[in-house]
């Protein structure tokens, strides 16, 4: 018998629950916060309706519409982004490369959560994106977006406490 | 009490304009069909100043055109002019510095745009007239009545088209406003005021600066009429070649007075002073009072035009009824319209899509301000059921070119323009001459 197996049968069942919660809100998060980040917004203009009928002054009402697309990709929100640029301890080259990369890697770090691949691995991983945010946000002072990563972070930590309790799992292995 | 319109438009204009031969609620007589509908338009534009650059970015977005020629007397603005051209369309337009020069050169023109100072404007359609080509010309007509009923005769004695740059007269929201709710729905019931204002910021007011190292040589300024450079860029303050704020500004909006009304004034009064700008040969703050005999009875119009303040929601119009009042402006935040206590509900034009009801705003508490039980109820407060996302001038060109194809009629020919602008042209003498002016049809017709 293996120590996993070991883990599996004498794991008590709210340890059970609360690392399969914990792994579906981490994995939620990231993946949902990696897909966000291609989404924009489409305005399209419609002709008013008179009498049941659509005008012909060319009187229109705007609708806009959110959609996902490949060319709306924003990694950092371009508030932050130029803050950045402007703190002398922020590395000009990797910042380019980090703003690339966030996105995929939420979500790929997302569906490897979700799906219960390399569990402790993705977690770790997941937690060190969420540290280098919090990096980013100490530099230009945004105490609030720190406390609120710091949250995440203490989720990341007791998932991986929790991870011998972990089921339903792709890749049970790291 | 409720008085209900008995005249039709028709009936209106017919005995409204009997005195000055006046249709000015009836413009687009002209139409022409030059190129087919699957043609391009080849457009010579004259004059690439900041607001030929405005109508050029609205032609962007139409289809079907080609620029063939820019003009304009200044090589930066033509070097500009004609590097925006090469970047829409793909090649170089050929560049002048000479209108004569350009239309002697240049074969298979269909139309002119023309956005030359209003002193240039007469000169300019009545050439491009006369050479055969449609022309969309800014408003003002021109710096003087006389050189704007020269623009009619020419228009009307080449059988060509042209368009006077009056653009809300294509705007949606103007004519939708005008046809549908004025004289459709009579939702204003009687029109008793009409007011409008343009009211520019000091800032937005200043002479217009220029690169010395640009400037252009002073014997080529001569020849095309100013001074030197300084009156090359402020052509709009001078008396020679403008009519001033209430012509460059004021017009936009008296327009819409005439056009509305469906009527010319009979009567103007106006005052004005340099009480800024002291050494500007033009007013920089003006008033003025437009009488009206409408069909239904009297009606008066106040039009302020300011160059120092901007305070007081900077540009709209407004006509005042006994049932409601529509405030609009080229700016829909601007807009809204108000229905009396007392009048009809709208309720029903809301249903069928006419009209939007804005929120109510909050109450007020109560006051104890005696002269509080002397005022009004408030009242509702709609808005149009839509807008229009293009640049304000790009319905009037469209217009223009459709003319031009012989798929619509313009929206504001030269003489349904004139009429329209003739009673501004006697504002300033009035303010000069700080007396009131009878408008006859000697001061009105072509």
């Amino acid at each position: 018998m293996t120590d996993q197996e070991t883990d599996r049968d004498e794991s008590p069942l709210g340890l059970v629950f609360g690392a399969l919660l914990l792994r579906l809100w981490l994995g939620m998060r990231a993946l949902q916060t990696g897909l966000e980040k291609y989404a924009g917004t489409k305005a399209t203009d419609q002709a008013v309706n008179i009498d049941g009928t659509p005008n012909t002054y060319g009187l229109s009402a705007t609708t806009t519409v959110k959609h996902y697309a490949l060319e709306n990709y924003h990694g950092l929100p371009k508030a932050l982004a130029s803050k950045f640029e402007a703190e002398p301890l922020m590395s000009k080259a990797m910042l380019p490369l980090f703003d690339k990369l966030l996105g995929p890697a939420m979500i790929l770090l997302g569906i490897a959560i979700l799906l219960g691949i390399a569990q402790r691995v993705s977690l770790f991983f997941l937690g060190l994106l969420f540290t280098s945010l919090t990096w980013g946000l100490i530099l230009i002072k945004q105490d609030d977006g720190v406390s609120w990563l710091a949250t995440h972070l203490l989720l990341v930590v007791a998932a991986l406490a929790l991870a011998p309790h972990n089921r339903f799992t792709v890749l049970r292995k790291w | 009490m409720n008085e209900p319109s008995v005249i039709s438009r028709r009936d209106f204009l017919a005995k409204a304009g009997i005195g000055a031969g006046l249709v000015l609620g009836a413009p687009g007589m002209l139409r022409a069909a030059t190129p087919g509908a699957s043609d391009k338009i080849h457009i010579a534009l004259i004059g690439m100043g900041k607001q030929g650059r405005v109508l050029f970015e609205a032609m962007a977005n139409i289809p079907g055109l080609h620029f063939q020629a820019v003009c304009d007397i200044w090589g930066y603005n033509l070097k500009g002019g004609v590097a925006k051209v090469r970047a829409l369309q793909g090649h170089t337009p050929n560049g002048y510095t000479d209108i004569d020069d350009l239309l002697a050169k240049e074969k298979g023109l269909d139309a002119a745009v023309i956005a030359t100072p209003d002193f240039w404007h007469s000169p300019h359609t009545v050439k491009c007239l006369d050479a055969g080509l449609h022309v969309y010309c800014e408003k003002m007509m021109a710096h003087t009545i006389e050189a704007a009923r020269e623009m009619v005769r020419a228009m009307e004695r080449s059988g060509k088209l042209c368009q006077i740059g009056h653009q809300r007269r294509s705007n949606p929201r103007y004519r939708f406003t005008r046809e549908r709710l004025i004289d459709g729905e009579r939702i204003c019931g009687r029109i008793i005021n009409a007011n409008g204002q343009w009211n520019r910021s000091l800032r937005a007011s200043q002479d217009i600066a220029f690169n010395k190292k640009l400037a252009i040589d002073p014997a080529v300024l001569n020849r095309y009429g100013f001074k030197d450079m300084h009156q090359f860029m402020n052509w709009r303050t001078y008396r020679d070649l403008s009519g001033g704020p209430i012509s460059d500004l004021g017009a936009h909006q008296i327009d819409i007075f005439n056009w509305f009304f469906g009527i010319a004034p009979k009567r103007v009064y106006a005052s004005g002073g340099n009480d800024y700008f002291k050494d500007r040969e033009h007013f920089d703050n003006v008033m003025c009072i437009f009488d009206y005999d409408t069909p239904q009875g009297g009606a008066r119009a106040f039009y302020q035009v300011l160059t120092t303040t901007s305070a007081g929601g900077g540009f709209w119009e407004s006509f005042m009824g006994t049932e409601g009042t529509i405030k609009i402006s080229e700016i829909a935040s601007n807009s809204a319209i108000y229905r009396e206590d007392g009048a009809p509900p709208w309720d029903a034009l809301v249903d069928r899509g006419l009209l939007r009801r804005q929120p109510a705003p909050p109450k007020p508490p109560p006051s104890a301000d005696a002269v509080a039980s002397y005022e009004s109820a408030a009242p509702e407060v709609f808005e149009l059921p839509g807008g229009f996302n293009k640049p304000a001038h790009q319905p009037h060109l469209e217009n223009f070119f459709s003319a031009v194809r012989g798929e619509a009629t313009l929206h504001c020919d030269a003489r349904h323009a004139f009429e329209s602008e003739a009673p501004i042209f006697w504002v300033n003498p009035s303010a000069h001459s700080r007396a009131p002016i009878e408008l006859t049809p000697e001061h009105l017709a072509v």
